[in-house]
């Protein structure tokens, strides 16, 4: 029996299944709302307590608002950002550089956040560059900038690979010449001198006279390359007064085939295999004493699933105070139910069932949660986008994040926990002396 | 349907045991009017409470016809209050968020789908027969004539035999209350309504069949009329 429900759920289409996920975290409130209210209209008076203290009630929805907002903006945000970094590093199948640390590498050339990392020669670039099973084999030569934007040495088939058709201008053909980001500020025909390093420790004047001159924009790719701007790799030598990679009879070539004996070395090479399965074959014929092959994306995912547990940990804390500014609020109910003590009394006395008045006390806070929990949603979407423009900016992976089905579960779940927590006034305002309450 | 009322042996006392009333022996035929009175303090709210069987701590016996209300559970109790009981209360006690007929047909919201058009009715009648301004106003702009006249109609728009009031003209002034009285009055003459009213107001009482003075948590001297 068991067996064969898992093989109907299993067969339904993911968003079949998310739908019924929603339509099952919800049926605990439904029910609970369906048995409570069951033969009664209390909606009438549950309006007339929400209008008497409408100023506390939104005080207390904002709260429930807030705390879901914040929590499942930041459980989309997490989503959000690994989709980014993932779609970052698409393009980077296979990256081959000394041996060292997988993380700190791809950081590097993939997420363009350098490191000082010893150099593959040219004997093993031709190795790679020449083998059988290799498509594309690009230097990535890191280090240098320009104000907030990395400059990257590659090549021409490197620029094509990672961003396709150029959006303005042309591909760089001659030493001197670069393709911009789509976010960098330089404007085609615009000069600069890089520096050499990055960030506070670049050195402005180390590359004096060799101004370069911007004829290419890519398109946005959603990634931090959309900051840096691309350079022939050859140009990143020369300006560091090293051979150019080729020849004296070849001087001025751009681009493969380079010689080994005039090949200064790269800090990464990104390698793409002409079949998928190739990349396996290359991968463990390149992981190797003096160099290091590795996918990306395998080292993104093992990233993710660390993350994964830290997602897990966030959801249960995101629900958890949720829960506990719900409780905040139901206890605020509470103090407030005495405030209406006599009218739910005067109930009573005119014969209303204990059960009535809990179903008014009941929809009144459930009507919060609802509320509440409708509200967030809207604030979690606001969250998202304020989030994700931050993020954006600050890393230059663009995040894309927006509310999605986990989103609705977990508020779904929250509703559901938090209607059944709200039946402990309830009961609280059926429990007390009519008379009493009567002759307040 | 009329309800002769019995009460014999009655003991009320607080949930901390305190005796707050007792009354030996008192009866009231269908349709009578008794006016409660006697100082503050002296039980008079009390034995009406009792008598709607509100009060959780009582012994002895509240016969309405068959129906003795002490041995009832609450939620039998509140059950009788529903189908034959009218409380009037000095400060209204009105949802002043509702219209008149809101208030007025309160009792939808807990009664049965099949009584509701009843009760809908009858306190649109009520309403309309106490000249209550029957748009969708909310009481709370109404004046203390018309808000205790919404409560009346209250009272009275699920039909029951009984109507018991607290000082219902307590808070209106002179002319207000005796416009009330005669309304309340004709109402329950006319419907042949049993009606024990709590009252410090001589117009009330006067008009009353009987009257009792309730002293020290006893019920004390019967007067047909003052």
């Amino acid at each position: 029996m068991s067996e064969a429900l898992i093989d109907l759920w299993q067969n339904l289409s993911p968003l079949s299944q998310d739908i019924l996920w929603l339509a099952m975290l919800l049926l605990p409130a439904v029910a609970t709302g369906l048995i409570v209210t069951w033969g009664f209209r209390p909606g009438a008076l549950a309006g007339a307590l929400l209008w008497r203290f409408r100023w506390t009630n939104l005080t207390f929805i904002a709260l429930i608002a807030i705390s879901i907002g914040i929590g499942v903006g930041l459980i989309a945000q997490e989503r959000g950002l690994r989709k980014g970094t993932a779609r970052a590093a698409e393009k980077f199948d296979l990256i081959v550089a000394a041996p060292g640390s997988e993380i700190t590498m791809m950081f590097a050339a993939v997420y363009l956040q350098p490191s000082d990392v010893p150099l593959l020669d040219g004997d093993i670039y031709t190795e790679i560059a020449t083998h059988a099973d290799v498509d594309l084999a690009a230097p990535i030569a890191f280090g240098d900038s320009y104000l907030s934007s990395p400059v990257v040495g590659t090549t021409p088939q490197f620029v094509t690979h990672l961003a396709g058709e150029l959006d303005e201008g042309r591909m760089f053909t001659a030493s001197g010449e670069a393709v911009a980001g789509s976010r960098v500020e330089l404007q085609i025909g615009e000069t600069f001198e890089p520096a050499h390093g990055v960030g506070d420790s670049a050195e402005e004047e180390a590359h004096a006279g060799h101004a370069v001159k911007i004829v290419g924009r890519m398109p946005p790719t959603g990634s931090p390359w959309d900051r840096a701007i691309l350079v022939p790799v050859e140009s990143v030598w020369e300006v560091h007064g090293l051979t150019n990679g080729h020849s004296p009879e070849h001087k001025t070539r751009i681009g493969p085939p380079f010689d080994a004996d005039y090949f200064p070395g790269t800090p990464a090479i990104l390698v793409h295999a002409n079949e998928l399965w190739a990349n396996y074959a290359l991968r463990s014929e390149f992981t190797r004493d003096d160099t290091m092959a590795f996918f990306p994306g395998a080292v993104l995912a093992q990233l993710h699933s660390l993350m994964g547990d830290i997602r897990q940990i966030m959801s249960v804390m995101a629900v958890l105070t949720q829960v506990l500014v719900t409780a905040g609020v139901l206890t605020g109910l509470i103090a407030l139910a005495r405030l209406f003590a006599r009218r739910l009394a005067l109930l009573r006395a005119l014969g209303a069932p204990g059960r009535f008045v809990f179903a008014v006390v009941w929809s009144y806070a459930a009507t919060l949660i609802v509320l509440g929990a409708a509200a967030g949603l809207g604030a979690g979407w606001i969250a998202v986008d304020v989030i994700s423009s931050i993020v954006t900016s600050r890393t230059d992976i663009l995040v894309t994040a927006t509310l999605d089905w986990p989103e609705f579960h977990l508020i779904a779940g929250f509703v559901s926990l938090t209607v059944l927590l709200a039946l402990l006034p309830a009961f609280m305002a059926m429990s007390r002396n009519i008379i009493t309450d009567l002759r307040a | 349907m009329s309800l002769p009322l019995h009460v014999s042996d009655l003991q009320v006392s607080t949930p901390g045991g305190r005796v707050l009333l007792t009354c030996s022996l008192f009866q009231a035929g269908p349709g009578e009017t008794i006016g409660l009175r006697g100082p503050s303090g002296a039980g008079k709210s009390t034995f009406l409470y009792a008598l709607a069987g509100l009060h959780p701590a009582m012994t002895g016996h509240i016969r309405w016809g068959d129906t003795d209300l002490v041995q009832l559970t609450d939620g039998a109790r509140a059950a009788f209050r529903r189908n034959h009981i009218g409380l009037i209360f000095q400060d209204f006690l009105l949802f002043e968020e509702l219209s008149a007929l809101g208030n007025a047909a309160l009792a939808t919201s807990f009664n049965p789908a099949s009584k509701r058009r009843l009760i809908v009715n009858t306190a649109e009648r009520f309403l309309k027969s106490l000249n209550v301004p029957a748009d969708a106003r909310t009481v709370d702009s109404f004046s203390g004539g018309e808000r205790q006249r919404t409560a009346i109609a209250r009272a009275l728009a699920h039909d029951p035999a009984i109507i018991l009031a607290d000082e219902p003209t307590a808070s209106l002034d002179r002319k207000t209350a005796d416009g009330l009285i005669e309304d309340l009055i004709g109402l329950t003459r006319a419907q042949n309504k049993t009606l024990v009213a709590v009252s410090h107001d001589p117009h009330l009482l006067e008009r009353m069949d009987r009257v009792i003075d309730v002293e020290d948590g006893r019920l004390q001297t019967e007067a047909a009329g003052v």
